[in-house]
This record gives structure tokens, C-alpha cells and sequence, in this order.
């Protein structure tokens, strides 16, 4: 009788090889220093830029009492399906934001008054992790001494340094970034947050004492599994997790573009300043 | 060209006035401040804000009706201070500092420039050198009490 | 990389330009001069030259010059006055022509905020006056005729430079730094924070202006440009290494950006030129071709020393309470004047 076990190892052992190269695709490209090489433009999908957490679609952003269901609030009627909120699977490991009693109200007033405080409508820096997962691209740029993301929304830019300069000297938005490399993954803790950003478009926020550990793993070459862990004793119970594929532009023709918006909202902020304010 | 880049294009002319098209400063002092409406402000600083463009420092004072009221001082970058070695837990709320410089344009605004901002032994609240490597370093005069950068 | 062609390379940059100095630039991986890090671009040496000098000054007048700044700095860093009152009215001078203009008459804010340069530019051992080399006067050379009308029909505004904040220069909006720090080019703006981080990769070279935090994303290769009607701040940019040099070509820069730049175009072609001359210098050069706004090409070269410094974020639109204080001031003003206008 053949014995079937050299044709069966031969099996798992071209499994195990496809498994590596993570779902049949083209190996994870490296530098010199024989690290994953992330240079290129990526970019999250799905719906955690409008809220972290699973939810339903809704007519708006800002809602106000109508005479049967909520309504869109009238800033925002006009926009109709085009700024409804889509629904989204939800990328918080576990489910929920686990926020202490306190910080769970002041989110809850951030939904209501959505309008007044969402940083984002003011074209302000959208913090860490929030720059991530932003609805538009972001370019990496690593060299084996330098590690740079810039973010198309707002110009955002960090850089991520390779040597730890010790604690943040000064609050910032987008905070300061410390990487290193755990085997295959760049690790990069990130403190000295000032405390303004949020997380999303659903009034999810965080407190100046945020440490954000990010977690970016390849899966081949076009396609990055990460991860950020959120710790702020401030506002939440205890550290929570999200996680997302971030995914490789490989349109040839792609590029970072330019959303300088801070121009976009001159009319928002500025408008009753004017000479003659539009009415 | 659109309509909306023509009216960003005249903006920049309007900054070309001084001729040298790139010597145009971040924005004209004399339009934010009333160089015919001095003030001199003495008090304890409240809050400090360390912000781009420009920290603001907010002290209360007292005014001519003896009636406590916050007035907010404008500076310069705090990039250039950290550079200098300076952080921003160097000065103390409750630090007494006297400040001289204009009203703001909208007198209706609490705000002035801080053209010269002093502790009151008049010792100018941040001093350091330069992280540049100028060929010099400014002679630094600086306390060691706790308040003070 | 086979190992022949980096020795190859190698051999071809070392008899270049750079000759004995080669062996001190650092190089990265793929061979190429390492350009990065942190750098400054301060200086005393202004873009244009003052009338009647030459092209260089001596050491001793560049002696002088730095002299005078500190002198300058030191004044007015001496303890003042405790029991000083408020200032004049109607304005006072700080004694320094940049300064007094910047601040309008009232004296701005302590010079420990400012850090404008204390150095004149030096290349290739010359002391500068100036920052533009071509034309040879070191000066911009004068505009075409179609310039003139076209600055002269955009001058001829319905708006006053305080009605709108769309009518106030891109810096005070927070929309791009002062001057042409982030250009291209990429030129001092004499008060403080020229600072640059540059991150250098075989296909990509990013150029972080520290103001207003804006990235120019350099692709290195050549390409398809934008179409002439998109044109976004910092323009459009491809590099290429020619040898040591890291050559870059910009087109399609914003036209309220340009303009800012005497009066250029955003028909303009920038070519910039970064040598890396030594340990702690990077020498950079410019060329502006706007044949339709200057009657030749100019263009001059300011060295990048190393920053021993961070660059830490400016985030200025999200503190901008200058520009809502400018429009404020403007309307209250209006209202004083027409209150006035009303008394008999």
C-alpha cells in the first residue's frame, strides 16, 4: 500500500507558504535593513471615521425633535442623503468604549451638540488615531532613520521618531509618536496629546492624558493590519482596543492629494466678521 | 481662473503694499492692536496658553473702578521658547508679571499686545539662548525661583 | 543593488563637484548624499541686495552686521523698567526696520520670541549681501509689461484689506506660512521658526516646513504635471538626482500663493538645486522661469545648516484668534468712526 503522508506534508507545507504571504499575495517588500518597507499611500475603509462603534445608519449628523421620529437638524437638512450617516460594523475590540460614568454623559452631550464641537468641522487636526482612519489617503515615508505619515485631511503630518526623546515637552494635537519594530511590526507609543481631538464623528473624545500604543503589521504587501490601544484613566475604565485593515492605493495614477481646508471654513468661522456679512 | 482663486489672488496683493512681495509679516500688528490706545497692565497670572500662532497669557488685574477683571496678552510663538530650552510649567499661574503695550483694535476686547512683558523686579519673563548654534549665545538672565523661565 | 554598481556610483560622485569633501557626506542605502533631518534656513543676509553694495561682504562687515543684531537683542533683553507706564501714544520703534514693520507701531512682543537669523549666509567662503546671485545686481529683475497690468488690474480692489478674511495675506489666515518659507523656493522669512525636517526615500523625498506644518511630497522619477487649471499650494513637484545634486522642478503653484512671491505667476517653473556640502550644511539654490511676469529668470542660493533642535508642531489655524481679532478690530472701528461722523 503507498503510504499518502509525503503528499499530504507537501500540502501543508504549501498552505503554510500561502498563509505567509499573507492570503496568496505578493510578499511584504523590505528596506535595506531588512524591515517591512510601508512607503507608499494607504488608507483605511469602512465607516470608524463616522463611529468607532457599531450603529445603525441615521438621517444626520445633528438631529433636532420632529413630529414623530428625530430630524435632521435645519444646518443640515439640505444636504439630505449626502450627510445622512452610514451604518458600520464597528472596530472597537469588545464593542464598547468603556468610559467612566462621567466622560459617558460628556460624550453623550458631544452627540447632541454635534455641531458646535466636532473639531472636525472646524478643519482643526484631527489627533491620533483619528488621522488614521480618516476618509482620505495618507503617505508613509520610512526611511531606515526617519519614519514620516502625512495625512491628506488638513496637511496633518507627524513624524515618527525612531529615538526616543524623552517625555513630550510641550501638548499638541497630533502628539508626539515614538516607533520601534517588534519582529515584524512597527510599534509607536504616542503621549503629550492636548486634548482637543476626538475619535470620530459621534462625539467619541479622550482627555490630555491619552497614551495611544498603534500597532502596524503587514499582511503582504498591500494590505497593513492595524491596530491602536487607548489607556486615559481620565476618561475611561480601562485601556480598549480598535482594529482595521489599512489598505494599499495601487492606482498608479494615486497620489496625495491637497485638503487645505482651513480656507473651506473662513465662511463657518469668520463669516459675521465680514464688512458685509452674507445673509 | 475662478472667481474664488481672483479674490484669494487680491488678498496676497493687498500684503504686497509694502512692495517686497515676500517680506509681508505674518499679519500686521497694527491691525490687531490701536497704537493710540496704550495700556499698562499689572497682575496675577490666570491661565497661559501655550498656542501657535501666538501664546497668550491671561493675568487679572484691576481696573480704574477697582473692579477685578482678566485681560489676555498676546506673544510670540512658543516654538522659539522651547528651542530656547523653556517649558511651559516655568511659568506659574499666580506669578505677578507687568505688562505694556496697546489695546486691542475692538475696544470692547480685553486684549493687548504684550510689548514688554516683566516680572515686577522688571526682568523679562522668558530668557534663553538660541538652540541654533549662532555664533553667540544671548546672555541669559535668568532666577532660579520657582515662577520664573 | 549589485555591489559593483554602488562601487561605480560611488567612484562617479567621488570625482564629481563634491571631490575631497565626498567621503564626508553621508550617504544613504541606495548611495544617494543623505539630505535628512533637521535644518535651518535663518539667516541675516536679505533676499535682495541693499543699493550700492557688491555681491559679497568682507568679514569684517560681516562682523559688523552680526554684531549689530546682538547688540540689538541684548538691548532689548535688559531688565526694564518696573514702574514704567503704558507706552506712547500713536506707536513706538523697536529700532530695527523688519520689526517696526511687522508690528505696526506697537512694538509686537519681547524679542525673546523672535529668532530671525544672526548669521550671513556664507557660500563657498563668501560672506552674501544678498540672496539672489542672477541677475547680477542681486536684485528681481523688472517685470513684463503684462505683469504690471495684470498686478496693476488686481490692485484696483472693491474690497478693503480688512473686509473679508479672504482679503488678509495666507499667513495671517493660517493657510501658508509667511513669506515663501514652504515655497518653492524655500526662503527665510526673517522672524523665526525656518525650520525644515526632510525624510529621504529612493521614491519619495517629503520637505516638512515647521510653519504652518506643511509637507511638500517630492516624488522622485518624472511625470505626467497637473493640468495648468489644478494648482495647489506648494505646486506640483518631480525630483531627480543628477549626481550629488537632488534636482527639483515645480509647476502649477497657487496663484494666491505666487503672487506673493513679487508679483510671480502660477505659470512659473521653480528649479531647485540641494548639494549636501558637508556635515552640517546643505546648500540650496533656486531658479524662478515666469517669462510672463519677469523680463528674465532669477534665482540665488541660501545655505540649510543642521538645526541641533526639534521641530515641534505649529498648529495655527486651531489658535487663531489673531485673524478674528484683526476682522473684530476692523468693524469696531468702523463703528467708532461712523459714530463719530454722526456728532454735529
Amino acid at each position: 500500500m503507498k503510504s499518502h503522508r509525503p503528499r499530504s506534508l507537501a500540502l501543508v507545507l504549501l498552505l503554510v507558504a500561502a498563509a505567509g504571504r499573507g492570503h496568496g499575495q505578493a510578499p511584504v517588500p523590505r528596506l535595506a535593513s531588512g524591515k517591512p518597507d510601508f512607503n507608499g499611500l494607504w488608507q483605511a475603509l469602512g465607516n470608524a471615521h463616522w463611529d468607532l462603534e457599531a450603529h445603525e445608519a441615521r438621517a444626520a449628523l445633528q438631529l433636532q425633535p420632529g413630529q414623530v421620529i428625530p430630524v435632521p437638524a435645519s444646518p443640515v437638512r439640505a444636504l439630505g442623503a449626502v450627510g445622512a450617516v452610514p451604518s458600520g460594523w464597528g472596530v472597537v475590540v469588545g464593542g464598547e468604549i468603556p468610559y467612566t460614568a462621567t466622560a459617558r454623559a460628556q460624550r453623550d452631550e458631544n452627540r447632541a451638540k454635534y455641531l458646535e464641537r466636532d473639531p472636525e468641522i472646524k478643519c482643526y487636526l484631527p489627533g491620533v488615531p483619528r488621522a488614521t482612519y480618516q476618509p482620505f489617503p495618507f503617505q508613509i515615508v520610512q526611511s531606515d532613520k526617519h519614519v514620516m505619515m502625512v495625512y491628506e485631511y488638513a496637511g496633518a503630518v507627524r513624524e515618527i521618531y525612531l529615538a526616543d526623546p524623552g517625555p513630550a515637552e510641550v501638548d499638541s494635537w497630533m502628539g508626539q509618536s515614538v516607533g520601534r519594530w517588534v519582529a515584524d511590526t512597527f510599534v509607536v507609543e504616542s503621549t503629550g496629546f492636548n486634548g482637543s481631538a476626538w475619535f470620530d464623528r459621534a462625539g467619541n473624545f479622550h482627555g490630555s492624558s491619552l497614551r495611544v500604543v498603534e500597532r502596524f503589521s503587514p499582511a503582504g504587501r498591500d494590505h497593513i493590519w492595524y491596530q491602536a490601544t487607548m489607556t486615559d484613566p481620565e476618561t475611561f475604565t480601562r485601556p480598549w482596543t480598535i482594529r482595521m485593515p489599512l489598505y494599499r492605493h495601487i492606482d498608479p495614477n494615486a497620489r496625495l492629494g491637497q485638503f487645505k481646508c482651513v480656507e473651506f471654513v473662513e465662511e463657518l468661522m469668520y463669516g459675521h466678521l465680514r464688512k458685509k456679512p452674507i445673509q | 481662473m475662478t472667481k474664488s482663486r481672483g479674490v484669494a489672488v487680491l488678498g496676497a496683493i493687498a500684503a504686497l503694499a509694502a512692495g517686497t512681495g515676500t517680506l509681508a509679516a505674518h499679519h500686521a500688528f497694527g491691525a490687531e492692536f490701536d497704537k493710540d490706545a496704550p495700556v499698562k497692565l499689572q497682575g496675577k497670572i490666570v491661565k497661559l496658553e501655550w498656542v501657535n500662532p501666538h501664546t497668550w497669557i491671561h493675568l487679572e488685574v484691576k481696573n480704574a473702578k477697582g473692579e477685578r477683571e482678566v485681560w489676555a496678552v498676546e506673544g510670540g510663538t512658543p516654538n522659539v521658547l522651547l528651542r530656547r530650552g523653556l517649558r511651559r510649567d516655568c511659568l506659574v499661574p499666580g506669578t505677578e508679571i507687568i505688562v505694556d503695550g496697546y489695546h486691542a483694535r475692538d475696544h470692547s476686547l480685553k486684549r493687548a499686545n504684550g510689548k514688554d512683558v516683566t516680572f515686577t523686579d522688571g526682568t523679562k519673563i522668558f530668557l534663553g539662548s538660541s538652540g541654533t548654534g549662532a555664533p553667540y549665545e544671548a546672555e541669559l538672565n535668568r532666577s532660579k525661583e520657582p515662577g520664573r523661565c | 543593488m549589485p555591489r559593483f554598481s554602488m562601487l561605480m556610483a560611488a567612484a562617479l560622485a567621488a570625482a564629481g563637484s563634491l571631490a575631497a569633501q565626498s567621503g564626508r557626506v553621508p550617504r544613504t542605502p541606495d548611495g544617494k548624499p543623505d539630505l535628512q533631518g533637521n535644518w535651518s534656513n535663518a539667516t541675516l543676509t536679505p533676499i535682495e541686495r541693499p543699493a550700492g553694495r557688491g555681491p559679497t561682504l568682507t568679514a569684517q562687515e560681516a562682523a559688523i552686521a552680526e554684531g549689530r543684531t546682538k547688540a540689538r537683542t541684548d538691548s532689548l533683553s535688559r531688565p526694564s523698567d518696573p514702574n514704567r507706564g503704558a507706552p506712547a501714544k500713536g506707536g513706538v520703534s523697536l529700532g530695527d526696520p523688519r520689526l517696526d514693520a511687522a508690528s505696526g507701531g506697537t512694538g509686537g512682543y519681547n524679542v525673546f520670541f523672535i529668532d530671525g537669523g544672526d548669521r550671513i549666509a556664507v557660500v563657498n567662503g563668501e560672506a552674501r549681501s544678498s540672496l539672489i546671485t542672477r541677475p547680477a545686481n542681486g536684485r528681481v529683475p523688472p517685470r513684463t509689461g503684462q505683469a504690471r497690468e495684470r498686478l496693476a488690474a488686481m490692485r484696483t480692489s472693491q474690497f478693503g484689506p480688512y473686509d473679508n478674511p479672504e482679503n488678509r495675506p495666507l499667513a495671517e489666515r493660517c493657510i501658508l506660512s509667511f513669506g515663501s518659507n514652504a515655497g518653492p523656493p524655500m526662503l527665510p522669512n526673517y522672524f523665526y521658526n525656518n525650520n525644515y525636517t526632510i525624510v529621504q526615500t529612493p521614491g519619495m523625498v517629503v520637505i516638512l516646513t515647521e510653519m504652518v506644518h506643511d509637507a511638500r511630497m517630492i516624488r522622485i522619477g518624472d511625470g505626467p504635471r497637473l493640468p495648468q487649471g489644478i494648482t495647489p499650494y506648494m505646486g506640483d513637484s518631480w525630483g531627480r538626482w543628477v549626481g550629488d545634486t537632488l534636482v527639483i522642478e515645480t509647476s502649477n503653484i497657487h496663484p494666491a500663493q505666487a503672487v506673493g512671491l513679487y508679483g510671480m505667476s502660477s505659470k512659473a517653473r521653480v528649479t531647485e538645486r540641494l548639494v549636501r556640502t558637508d556635515e552640517r550644511t546643505i546648500l540650496y539654490s533656486f531658479t524662478i522661469d515666469d517669462p510672463e511676469t519677469f523680463t528674465e529668470p532669477w534665482g540665488g542660493e541660501v545655505p540649510f545648516n543642521r538645526l541641533d533642535a526639534r521641530v515641534y508642531e505649529y498648529a495655527c489655524h486651531e489658535g487663531n484668534y489673531a485673524l478674528a481679532n484683526v476682522l473684530s478690530g476692523a468693524r469696531d472701528e468702523e463703528r467708532r468712526k461712523a459714530t463719530e461722523e454722526k456728532k454735529p
